[in-house]
């Protein structure tokens, strides 16, 4: 019984030093973290709302964000669309002017097939949502203004779909933020 | 109903088109080191099921009602691998005293699960996922049972390869995995599959 | 001089993935680029050298039953270390290696290296050991990368070093042409073991 209670002891000692060790790694890690993941969302914000210059948070049933420039006015919104594609979830940060007409989009997480429905990463397929409207956000053989990427139409549907559904929560979370006020 | 479909797509998902071996590459020591005889091939993934899935009630225990309220998430990786071990080694003895048939046709492979990295790849996979406690427990069943699957049928496969005419240097090992990748192709076809 | 060859037998005699066959999981599952390979290769690297040192360090202090999850607990913490300086350091390569992170404790290379050389042999030697050994797996999973985005991309390292005219071999880069392409290095080996 006694031996036992030495090597659970042993052990129990091991896992402590082991455990205080890393409760200071993460003392030092944890905000690098934090604020690297921060920094990377404001630049995926101001990349699609160049206009903007500070984002202030809107949360609610659906949270987005809102651009102010310099003066203060407001110059559009982002907000991030989300839906499965192929084998992944999608993530896209949208920008969008004051009229709900698209500035620009950005995949910023995915994991489709590597050659197909990744090619969404590219700049080619990205630049074609700049300046459209919701009633053309669907995938061309839906009958929308987004041509597919060669081989990943499901990629591209959802893409089209997530941002189309975002922009419907984005003009009904609007008009109802305008009537609170 | 609506649950029922969710539990259906979820068991899908995890066998075929996000098959553990196959597709997420987790579990392959197993896979290619116990998989030249089927009752053995069996053995193993019938422990690996019972395993995975009383790793994934534990480890999500765990994480929600130690982890997580006592603000050490990051001890994450020590706690869920020490919870295996021990569950491992649990079984083993439970078994070998209460089931002596079982145990000696599972036995040899208890502690070799404790390094097979599929078992902690779906503790740690249920957490990012966000798996209520329910969802939890039959990821970790349906993965073990995807894992199961692909055993036997490469198990199969190499029973048979036995006959074959395999050149001097592609025996063994090497044969074993372009096997793997012919079966990982077939496999493939089930991506994008959705309900 | 013996120390020199604990440091080479790593990269080719006692290669831990081609000749030993061990850390299968990773090897295929983070090599779909060169720079996912070395991200992933130096990591292992670091956890095995540092593992290596405490463990051949604390190995008189610990009884032999509780050697495996002593030994555990150890890498278990550096894996940690190693999971949170790259989440702050590099963000980008920790996400695309994910899940492989946490689970480079599972990895039967550092495991076994702790038990047949760090837990029998001094400090300095075992740190060789550990270079060695991590070197060895981080130049395998090189190769298998390299080849990989060659024949899936038409790059390596990201930048293209096939005309434009050629069409990439997508499978290369998809989980089933992980397998092919171990299997037919590893049937290489062995014609080459064989002359």
């Amino acid at each position: 019984m006694k031996y036992y209670l030495k090597l659970g002891f042993i052990l129990l000692l091991i896992t402590a030093i082991a455990s205080g060790i890393l409760a200071y790694m993460n003392s030092i890690t944890a905000p690098i973290i934090a604020e690297n993941q921060a920094k990377e969302q404001e630049l995926a914000r101001k990349e699609v709302l160049p206009l903007a210059k500070t984002f202030k948070e809107i949360s609610g049933d659906f949270s987005y964000f809102e651009g102010l420039d310099d003066s203060g006015n407001k110059v559009g919104y982002t907000f991030v669309a989300s839906l499965y594609g192929y084998s992944s979830d999608v993530k896209t940060m949208v920008g969008v002017s004051n009229e709900m007409v698209i500035e620009k989009i950005k995949i910023i997480s995915q994991a489709e097939t590597p050659g197909l429905g990744a090619n969404c990463e590219k700049s080619e397929f990205q630049a074609q949502f700049s300046n459209k409207k919701v009633d053309v956000m669907a995938a061309d053989k839906d009958g929308g203004a987004i041509k597919s990427i060669t081989g990943a139409t499901i990629t591209t549907r959802t893409i089209a779909n997530s941002i189309k559904i975002g922009l419907d929560k984005l003009v009904l979370s609007v008009s109802k933020e305008e009537v609170a006020k | 109903m609506e649950l029922a479909g969710r539990i259906f797509a979820m068991a899908i998902a995890a066998i075929f088109v996000q098959n553990f071996v196959l597709a997420r590459f987790l579990g392959l020591c197993p896979y290619i080191g116990v998989s030249k005889k089927l009752d053995s091939a069996l053995g193993m993934g019938m422990a690996v099921v019972f395993v995975m899935t009383l790793a994934s009630t534990f480890t999500w225990l765990i994480q929600h009602y130690l982890l997580v309220p006592l603000n050490i998430e990051f001890l994450q990786t020590i706690a869920f691998i020490l919870t295996i071990a021990s569950l491992v080694q649990f079984v083993e003895m439970v078994i070998q005293k209460t089931a002596p048939a079982l145990y000696k046709s599972l036995g040899v492979f208890l502690p070799l699960i404790t390094t097979n990295c599929a078992v902690l790849g779906v503790a740690i996979l249920n957490i990012q996922s966000e798996y209520s406690f329910i969802f939890a427990i039959l990821n970790g069943l349906f993965a073990g049972i995807g894992f199961t699957l692909v055993l036997v049928l490469m198990a199969g496969v190499r029973e048979r390869m036995e006959k074959a005419e395999v050149p001097e240097s592609m025996k063994g090992m090497p044969i074993a995995m372009i096997i793997a990748g012919g079966m990982a192709l077939a496999f493939l076809g089930f991506a994008g599959l959705q309900f | 001089m013996k120390l020199m060859k604990e440091l080479t037998k790593g990269l080719i005699k006692e290669n831990p993935v081609f000749v030993m066959a061990l850390g299968l999981c990773p090897t295929l599952a983070v090599t779909s680029s060169v720079i996912n390979a070395i991200g992933m290769g130096l990591a292992a690297t670091f956890v095995l050298v540092m593992s290596n040192i405490i463990i051949s360090l604390i190995k008189d202090f610990i009884p032999s039953k509780i050697r495996i999850p002593a030994y555990i607990v150890v890498i278990a913490s550096f894996v940690t270390i190693v999971d949170m300086l790259m989440h702050a350091y590099v963000p980008a390569l920790h996400k695309s290696l994910g899940l492989f992170i946490p689970l480079i404790v599972v990895n039967c290379i550092i495991l076994g290296r702790a038990e047949a050389f760090a837990g029998k042999n001094k400090v300095i030697p075992s740190i060789f050991d550990g270079i060695g050994m991590g070197l060895g797996f981080t130049l395998a999973l090189i190769v298998i990368g390299g080849i990989r985005e060659v024949l899936g991309a038409g790059q390596f390292l990201g930048i293209n070093v096939l005309p434009a005219s050629y069409k990439p071999m997508l499978v290369a880069i998809l989980a089933p042409g992980a397998f092919l392409v171990m299997g037919f290095l590893m049937g290489l080996m062995n014609l080459m073991k064989k002359k």
